[in-house]
């Protein structure tokens, strides 16, 4: 699903990940940890290919990223859903709106997107929500359109760079419980997080960065 | 069709959210167009009235006075035939005789006992209105003078090379100031934009992270240019047409330039659209402009 082979990035002349080689079968639940600039959200960009390594390279669905020409990087990432810290909402828009967009950029059928994005919002538990404007939803509930947008398309890979990282522990729960279930349908997850209760909660396989370096892999497929 | 919808909507919502940068980019697409509007009705009534004294310039072709009739039929032929001709009037000597006595009643005693008109019969031309080039014309001219049934030709030559060179510089300088008003238009659309750009940073960003194309998340604005230009367009015709209106009753007034006011005309339907259209395409041009600038490094 996921191979890096010896990626290197720099920014500015500073090391932001080194040699870093690693693989991520389907399905898998993946939590990268490590302390702020360790390197995990560089790592997320260049999967999302919002960055190009320096050196190796990296496959996604057998799709070399690194070689991804520039046009081809919304089709690459239409294929995946991303959810941020910062949720990323359209604040004048409704919570319908915010979650259809990606269905409207692929072209779908107003029938069809209305059925999505419904389906979406109930596996988030905010089908009441939906003509709410994003502006006045709560932190948590933020969170949940934001992952209902990044699932609506039933992405193979979803990605997420500290999820939980604005919400208070009960919504952290909620929220971890939330990317457990969709984990569990089958759709590969990948998690910056350094939030103990998440990691454990989710239970997956945990890897460490360092300063740019992978330190542990724990519990990866054989 | 949603697609189509959503364009047209995010269109129209970013235009009424972000009213002051729309009423700027509206105000100096209006102020440009109107600019360059003004020079171009100049020119409009300056070509109109340079095309009107044109086609009173008169080539007179004076036939040999023993031209045989059927030789005359055809030298008609032959000069209706050119394009630079609009049309041939035939002065007889009988007629000619008539028009001296006409114009001038107190010498006309002088020709009394003459008897036989003494003046040669001619063939005046008029110059077609859309203005030929002075090779057609002296052509046109050497081709009578050699004639052999042409006695003599008489044009004033000087006047129409003048008048061809004035329009000639016109069109040059038309062109100039079209093309320096329509490039500071579109820098200053292109600023507009790319204002509206830098405020909305954050929608686009989220286009982005769900997979839009730059070509996708570029028409809304692509639409916002175009109205941003069009209803500026709009408004320049507007100032246009009332600036015309008041600068017409003055000198209708005032009675300048002998009844200039009833030769002057605002412009046609055709270019009163080609002003919309062009704010459209200043538009469009603006914000293509400042989307390539904007797009060009980000992924």
């Amino acid at each position: 699903m996921i191979q890096l082979f010896h990626v290197t990035k720099y920014f500015e002349g500073c090391l932001a990940l080194s040699d870093i080689s690693l693989r991520i079968e389907k399905g898998e639940c993946v939590l990268l940890t490590g302390s702020s600039g360790a390197g995990k959200t560089t790592l997320l960009k260049l999967i999302f290919g919002s960055e190009h390594p320096d050196d190796g390279q990296i496959l996604v669905q057998n799709r070399n990223i690194a070689r991804l020409r520039r046009a081809d990087v919304p089709y690459h990432r239409r294929t995946m859903g991303f959810v941020l810290q910062d949720f990323k909402l359209l604040p004048q828009r409704t919570v319908f709106e915010n979650v259809s967009l990606p269905l409207i950029i692929r072209g779908l059928s107003a029938f069809e997107s209305r059925r999505k994005v419904i389906e979406a919002l109930r596996a988030v538990g905010m089908e009441h929500k939906q003509t709410t404007l994003a502006s006045v939803l709560s932190a948590g509930e933020q969170q949940r359109a934001c992952i209902a947008r990044s699932i609506v398309n039933s992405p193979i890979i979803l990605l997420a760079d500290e999820p939980t990282g604005n919400l208070d522990p009960q919504l952290t729960t909620e929220i971890a419980e939330l990317f457990k279930k969709i984990n569990a349908r089958g759709t590969t997850v990948l998690m910056a997080t350094h939030n103990r209760q998440v990691v454990e909660q989710l239970n997956g396989r945990i890897l460490r960065l360092d300063c740019g370096h992978l330190v542990s892999d724990q519990g990866a497929y054989a | 069709m949603k697609r189509l919808w959503y364009f047209f909507r995010e269109a129209f919502m970013s235009l009424r959210t972000h009213q002051a940068s729309t009423m700027i980019g509206i105000v100096t697409t209006a102020f440009t167009l109107t600019s360059f509007g003004t020079f171009l009705l100049l020119y409009h009534n300056v070509h109109n009235l340079i095309g009107r004294v044109q086609h009173n310039i008169q080539i007179i072709v004076y036939p040999n006075d023993a031209i045989e009739p059927h030789m005359l039929q055809d030298l008609k032929k032959a000069i209706q035939a050119d394009p630079a001709i609009d049309s041939l009037t035939m002065i007889s000597k009988e007629e000619a005789l008539k028009d001296f006595k006409h114009q001038f009643p107190e010498e006309a005693y002088l020709l009394d006992g003459l008897g036989k008109s003494p003046f040669p019969a001619s063939l005046v031309l008029n110059l077609a209105e859309t203005i030929p080039s002075t090779d057609a014309i002296s052509n046109l001219v050497n081709r009578l003078q050699q004639n052999p049934n042409v006695e003599r030709v008489r044009y004033n030559r000087d006047w129409v090379e003048r008048l061809t060179l004035v329009i000639t510089y016109m069109e040059v300088g038309a062109l100039i100031v079209g093309g320096a008003l329509a490039l500071a238009s579109i820098t200053i659309i292109a600023n507009t934009v790319q204002l509206a750009f830098y405020t909305r940073q954050d929608a686009i960003e989220i286009l982005r992270l769900i997979g839009g194309t730059n070509l996708f998340i570029s028409i809304p604005y692509l639409i916002e240019g175009a109205i941003i230009g069009g209803l500026g367009g709009g408004i320049a015709l507007g100032f246009l047409r009332a600036g015309f209106e008041f600068f017409k009753h003055k000198t209708h007034m005032l009675n300048v330039i002998g009844g200039f006011s009833s030769v002057i005309e605002f412009f046609p339907f055709s270019l009163s659209l080609l002003i919309i259209l062009g704010g459209i395409v200043l538009g469009c041009l603006g914000t293509l402009t400042s989307m390539y600038g904007w797009m060009r490094f980000r992924l």
